[in-house]
């Protein structure tokens, strides 16, 4: 049988077909991942809560908004480099800078928080000052945050550069100010009394957007319309710079895959797992096949002492309880993927060895190989041109074999806290929400995600060894 | 001159849980010159193949022991160690065709490569030259170009024997061993191998030593014909010697079981077991199955004796100083 018509085989199964499309499309996802995200994502993105910091915590998909009753509000963020309005100061040489960020909000709850950042800025005389202001669809106009720009440091000379590589970041929903005028409007419009206390504690996010409740007292309901935020850098010099302006309004859901109790992108985490996942049974099952069938080979057909010392520490390996010993191995040599890896297939060999030796006694009996040894070829000539072509599509299948059962491996030891801390795979996202409790919680988008991807990512392997087998048996039997 | 192969008194033991298997027990023969074919008949278990295997040194696990000449034109085997046996003898000087063809073909290895590999085992060939030649040799054997692409299961038994044949020659040896080259074929592809076997005896002028367990074929391919019983040759000497006046008695019973087509006579069957090679009978291995045995045949091992013809036989019959009629004797 030849490769073309064992892949014509392999697609005349229906395993044949769904494994190597699943295979396609798990291949072409990790190299889209690898093509379009650093490979230190892990240290540098996943692991840094810097990033992740203008995210709402734990919120579901967007996409759940199409199946609830409740119109959820969605992640949205604005950013704006210059400004929408300049207005010439009357007093004096300076200018104010306005940057407007308008949304229509008809949504049934309250965003999870404001922010708003600033970068880079640049003055020459007088700090500038930053305000920001909520315009409410109800015509009100709420203060929310206003601050001098930190001034000059003594012997520090003009130009002076603030927030050049962290951005001011202000969590608007907390600030004092803004409860102390959210207070104040309550008052004067709708002659409701609030503590800024509350406000404070939280309940700023639903009083700014929203109006005191008819049916229940001392309560919130969304007001729908059109909200503006204003933002204001009143410079006192017409040459001083601002950078970027952003302005943030926390969802109640967040893009394809929702987030983490950290704010993290679950979509990013889970799609970085593709080409980690895919690495780790590549590479696990052929490094366990090539020593397995090396030693396999080696063993059946040396035999003698080599066999019996290859068979000894084959039965040994393949007996040791492994879960408990990779624990503590992984716990002494420390959680680098690759050691992961190299314990996996540590522990994995001696199936295969066992097995190859059985069917090289066969093969080594036969007048093949004692017709290439009266040809004068020598010993490893044998064992990789006579000997190791019959078992090779047995070989192959078992290669493929490997693959799910390496990825669960590593998701066990990740699920159990061992996982590379560097490099996030979907047993470490799962482990992580397993952590804080998501399950007890209901964070689905958290814990079912990586569990489906882990078993689809094993089943398309499974898939594939499945349709092998029409290709492997025959050849088994004709070499008998 | 010297001959082609020389072989004095060789001797390849087994040990078993049973003792001692005198599978080759002193067995001397000559291949005197090229194109010559020399035939060793014998019944199953008789240590044929065990020669063979003692010619080329593929000695198994158990063997107990291993000795005698054994003189290729001017090189002493006996004397080469393992690693030179195989790098200068198996196959460039002593090639084999073993019994089962079907299976000394590696299924999943293109014909035509097989055939080949020998040549490549030498690094010194290039690819395409060892394929060309292959390819000429496939021919020579009598086998379509198009063989080269296929695989062994691809092809019928008889083409399996020829492409085996083709392997033995292709680094031209000056011997070819042939163990039971025909006897997995039905009868009229025999025919064609045996006469394929003929014309490559011709030309090229291949030396042949030629085991096989059926007489009739012996006689029409070899020059010289030996017959063995229980790992010792009982007669030798040329096949016209041999085959039209057989001294032996186990050669005549031999001659006798062969059926004949356009003959009312019955096939004669020689009665009794071939003997256990672990405990041969005393004196004459052929004694206990033989119709004319008498005194010394169960005590004393009989020497090689000249009959009046010319071929050597063992047999106390033979013996001058002992009476002709030993049926009187016993």
């Amino acid at each position: 049988m030849t490769w073309r018509e064992a892949i014509r085989e392999v697609l005349a199964s229906g395993p044949g077909k769904a494994g190597l499309a699943l295979f396609a499309l798990l291949l072409a996802i990790s190299i889209y991942v690898l093509v379009a995200y650093p490979l230190d994502f892990g240290p540098r993105r996943w692991s840094n809560p810097a990033v992740w910091a203008d995210n709402p915590k734990a919120v579901p998909p967007a996409w759940t908004n199409w199946f609830s009753a409740t119109r959820h509000v969605p992640h949205t963020t604005w950013a704006a480099s210059q400004p929408g309005v300049v207005l010439p100061n009357h007093n004096g040489p300076g200018e104010t800078r306005q940057y407007h960020f308008s949304a229509k909000f008809a949504y049934d709850e309250a965003p999870t928080f404001l922010s708003f950042s600033l970068g880079k800025v640049l003055y020459h005389t007088r700090p500038p000052v930053v305000s920001v202001e909520m315009i409410r669809p109800d015509g009100e106009y709420v203060l929310l945050y206003r601050e001098q720009v930190r001034g000059p440091r003594p012997g520090e000379e003009a130009p002076y550069v603030r927030y050049q590589d962290t951005p001011l970041r202000v969590l608007l929903s907390q600030q004092p100010l803004a409860a102390s005028e959210m207070a104040r409007m309550l008052q004067s419009r709708y002659g409701v009394e609030v503590a800024e206390s509350r406000l404070l504690a939280g309940g700023l996010k639903e009083a700014l957007f929203g109006e005191p409740s008819k049916a229940q007292a001392d309560a919130f309901q969304p007001l729908r319309g059109t909200y503006t935020a204003r933002v204001e850098v009143a410079v006192a010099d017409p040459q001083d710079q601002v950078g970027e302006v952003k302005f943030v309004m926390g969802g109640t859901v967040y893009g394809l895959m929702g987030t983490d109790t950290l704010g993290r992108d679950l979509r990013e985490g889970l799609l970085f797992g593709f080409p980690i996942g895919l690495a780790i049974a590549i590479v696990a099952s052929i490094l366990t096949t090539v020593i397995g069938a090396s030693l396999g080979i080696i063993s059946g057909y040396t035999g003698g002492r080599t066999d019996l010392i290859i068979q000894r520490v084959a039965d040994i390996v393949s007996n040791v309880p492994v879960l408990p010993l990779l624990i503590f191995l992984v716990f002494i040599l420390g959680s680098n993927l690759f050691i992961i890896i190299l314990l996996l297939v540590a522990f994995s060999w001696p199936g295969l060895t066992i097995l190859l030796r059985s069917m090289v006694l066969q093969v080594r009996s036969g007048q093949l190989v004692e017709a290439a040894i009266a040809m004068g070829a020598s010993r490893w000539r044998i064992m990789y041109r006579h000997v190791f072509p019959t078992t090779a599509p047995f070989v192959l299948a078992q290669m493929i074999f490997f693959a799910p059962s390496a990825i669960l491996a590593e998701a066990a030891l990740s699920f159990l806290g061992l996982g590379d801390p560097s490099l996030p795979t979907w047993g470490q996202i799962l482990e992580a929400g397993f952590r804080t409790g998501a399950i007890y919680v209901g964070y689905w988008w958290w814990i079912v995600p990586p569990g489906v991807l882990i078993v689809v990512t094993a089943m398309a392997f499974m898939f594939l060894a499945l349709a092998t087998e029409p290709v492997v048996n025959p050849r088994l039997r004709r070499m008998t | 001159m010297t001959p082609l192969l020389e072989v004095r008194d060789l001797r390849l033991h087994y040990a078993t849980p049973r003792g001692t298997v005198r599978a080759v027990d002193g067995v001397s023969f000559e291949v005197k010159h090229k194109g010559e074919a020399v035939g060793l008949v014998g019944e199953s278990g008789s240590g044929k193949t065990s020669m063979a295997l003692a010619l080329l040194r593929l000695l198994p696990k158990n063997t107990s022991r291993y000795e005698g000449v054994v003189r290729l034109q001017d090189t002493d085997l006996m004397a080469l160690s393992d690693e030179e046996f195989r790098r200068q003898i198996r196959w460039k000087r002593i090639s084999m065709v073993f019994q089962g063809a079907m299976n000394a073909l590696n299924p999943v290895i293109k014909v035509g490569q097989q055939v080949a590999e020998p040549l490549l085992l030498d690094r010194s060939v290039r690819k395409a030259d060892a394929y060309r030649e292959a390819e000429g040799l496939l021919e020579m054997v009598g086998l379509p170009k198009e063989v080269f692409h296929r695989y062994a299961h691809e092809l019928s038994g008889g083409m399996k024997q020829r492409v085996v044949i083709a392997m033995a020659l292709v680094l031209k040896p000056e011997l070819v061993i042939l163990d039971e080259p025909t006897s997995a074929l039905d009868v009229s592809v025999q025919a064609q191998i045996m006469n394929l076997l003929k014309r490559l005896k011709r030309d090229p002028g291949i030396s042949m030593l030629f085991i096989t367990h059926d007489i009739a074929l012996a006689s029409d391919l070899c020059d010289e014909i030996m017959v063995s019983y229980a790992g010792e040759q009982v007669e030798w000497g040329t096949a016209e010697q041999v085959l039209l006046t057989p001294r032996h008695p186990y050669t005549q019973r031999l001659l006798a079981s062969i059926p004949r087509l356009h003959s009312p006579e019955q096939p004669l069957f020689l009665p009794g077991q071939p003997p256990d090679l672990a405990a041969p009978p005393p004196g004459c291995r052929f004694h206990p199955r033989c119709p004319y045995a008498f005194n010394p045949c169960d005590k004393e091992s009989p020497p090689p004796f000249a009959t009046p013809e010319g071929q050597r036989a063992r047999c106390w019959l033979l013996d001058a100083g002992r009476a002709l009629h030993p049926r009187n004797d016993t």
